[in-house]
């Protein structure tokens, strides 16, 4: 018998989620000896609305558990519900997206199987005992550390970007599984009073090019100038966490360890140091352009090409150039 | 009644200033340790809970080296009222599943009538995010991550607004809860009479006999996780720098890549 890699598809904006469709892509190509299965949670609405996107989905098992009270994404009670299924399912692979749910669903889960859980990794491969390694970078990106588990299933959170999201392999769909739950024991607390889904803005992270400003961009007034070099250049703004910090860009388009990992053709820094926090996310960019003051800023290091300029005249210029 | 809140805090290196050893291992010599800055932020939505509910007692927790009491020394500089460190050889080693194990234990036995746990929603040198669902499971307690803003706190509840990149939700949590909260901080500065305060301070330290903890249950022993390989990851760029050109050339070289990498 195969074993089983189980995926857990969050559901973002009536579609399986991004980082989901990476993960299941990915075991699809490397897990040799597995099987790959998906579950799903959510209510009748958002499932019915999600179920053709789910259908593209090349696992061999879809599991899809429908109820009225997982409309307001209770973490609580999906570790529960997800707790008892593979409790009957046994999978020996578990994977989750580290999106912020994920990684508030995940360790509840393993505490409550008492297994062990590797967060937020970058990199998964199968050992020759068929067992999961899972890579993460851990000391801001400083370190990159291989773990394995002692206990079934091998349990790990998976960050978004860390893998390509590839097409089909086949025009396979899969058998799909409706699953009522068990949650007659289940307390509503927290209660949720109200939730506003944001506005979710088209997926910038793989876009063909993306400027990012950091702290020498010095002022607000500097950092939007990204936004008007973006938009002339149709590519998409991001900025470093201390730029976000600052209060000079929302936190949807940070990048780095704690926040999206990028991979455009080009990625141009303006005035980011490059702590290896933000380096953490761009690694999977095929260029880097880092424009910096100081040259022995880390991020000069490990840039394709590493201009030393004022950040802001040279964001000018562009503007310029292009406004022309 | 006195509402008792435990915050959990993490020493941790200041990951900004990080020097390598020729063998990959971290240069410990020199190396300044802080409060996890997340966890700033979770004492900072403790005292934040006093404009509410007046009878407040804040009490700090770590698990580390004997090191750690200058971080719990801080932690009462900042306004928690009593501390305690778990330091153990049996406790060393431990991954997030364990520290759970650990701190629960230790909540059991110190702090068993606490209403409310506040830890920062991760630490800056793990960046795992797991330990505070980890707890919440383990004292089978109800948990709210991703806390950006306490709205309201009574003797039943606390009002939170919880945000991530997809919804913002408002919700209400009864007690015993754990709360993590996503204030990252390191600006919020102790008061004179607090800093005072803690220099007279004792901080309560407690072994594994003291928690009531299998080896089993903590430590090495205890982490169903290991740690196979670590690396430094190697960058492979060309590096190729440009200097003394002006904006206007960087500008033209910065054209001339886009162009290329759209074609």
């Amino acid at each position: 018998m195969s074993n089983k890699a189980l995926i857990y598809i969050e559901l973002d904006n009536n579609k399986a989620a991004k980082v989901s469709k990476e993960i299941i892509s990915h075991a699809l190509h490397n897990f040799r000896g597995f099987n790959v299965d998906g579950i799903v949670l959510g209510d009748k609405e958002s499932i019915n609305a999600a179920l053709d996107d789910l259908r593209e989905l090349n696992v061999q098992n879809l599991f899809i558990v429908q109820n009225e009270l997982l409309n307001t994404k209770n973490t609580s009670l999906y570790a529960q519900i997800l707790a008892d299924f593979i409790f009957d399912n046994r999978p020996e692979i578990l994977l989750i997206g580290a999106t912020e749910d994920g990684r508030d669903i995940a360790p509840r889960l393993a505490s409550k199987l008492n297994i062990g859980l590797t967060a937020d990794c970058t990199d998964l491969q199968i050992d020759d005992a068929a067992n999961l390694i899972a890579t993460r970078p851990t000391y801001g990106g400083k370190l990159m550390a291989s773990i394995a588990s002692k206990t079934t299933p091998n349990f790990a959170t998976v960050r978004s970007g860390a893998f390509k999201y590839s097409a089909s392999l086949c025009k396979c769909t899969p058998n799909i599984t409706y699953i009522t739950p068990d949650i007659t024991e289940f307390i509503d607390n927290p209660k949720i009073i109200s939730i506003d889904y944001k506005q979710v803005s088209e997926d910038w992270t793989c876009s063909d090019v993306i400027v990012a400003g950091g702290l020498g961009l010095t002022t607000k007034e500097n950092f939007d100038l990204i936004y008007k070099l973006a938009e002339l250049l149709k590519a998409k703004p991001a900025a470093s966490r201390a730029a976000v910090e600052q209060g000079w860009a929302p936190q949807d388009i940070q990048v780095g360890q704690t926040g999206n990992s990028v991979s455009p053709k080009l990625y141009i820094a303006f005035g980011i140091s490059g702590a290896m926090q933000h380096t953490a996310g761009i690694t999977n960019s095929d260029k880097i352009i880092a424009v910096n003051t100081d040259k022995d800023a880390p991020i000069m290091h490990s840039a394709d090409f590493a201009i030393e300029c004022d950040a802001v005249d040279v964001i000018n210029s562009l503007i310029q150039k292009l406004s022309n | 009644m006195t509402f008792n809140i435990v915050v959990c805090i993490k020493q941790v290196p200041d990951t900004a200033d990080i020097k390598w050893t020729e063998h990959n291992t971290m240069q410990r010599e020199g190396l300044d340790s802080i409060i996890n800055p997340y966890d700033n932020g979770a004492i900072h939505i403790a005292k934040a809970i006093k404009k509410f509910i007046t009878d407040v007692k804040i009490i700090a927790v770590s698990m580390g080296p004997l090191q750690a009491k200058d971080s719990l020394k801080e932690a009462i500089a900042l306004g928690c009222d009593e501390a305690y460190l778990l330091s153990d050889k049996k406790f060393s080693g431990s991954d997030t599943l364990a520290t759970a194990n650990t701190l629960s234990k230790f909540i059991e036995a110190k702090v068993p009538d606490f209403d409310l746990i506040i830890c920062g929603q991760q630490a800056i040198d793990g960046d795992t995010a797991q330990t505070p669902s980890s707890l919440a499971q383990k004292l089978n307690i109800p948990q709210a991550t991703n806390i950006t803003e306490i709205v309201d706190a009574n003797d039943i509840y606390i009002e939170l607004i919880k945000e991530t990149s997809i919804y913002k939700q408002r919700l209400q949590l009864s007690y015993p809860a754990l709360i993590a909260c996503k204030v990252n901080s390191t600006n919020f500065l102790p008061s004179i009479a607090d800093y005072i305060k803690s220099q007279k301070s004792e901080i309560e330290i407690l072994d594994a006999e003291a928690i009531n903890i299998s080896s089993e249950q903590t430590g090495l022993k205890g982490s169903p996780t290991q740690v196979k390989n670590a690396y430094r990851p190697i960058i492979e760029r060309s590096n190729e720098v440009l200097e003394n050109l002006s904006a206007n050339e960087c500008a033209d070289f910065i054209l001339d890549k886009i162009k290329k990498c759209k074609v």
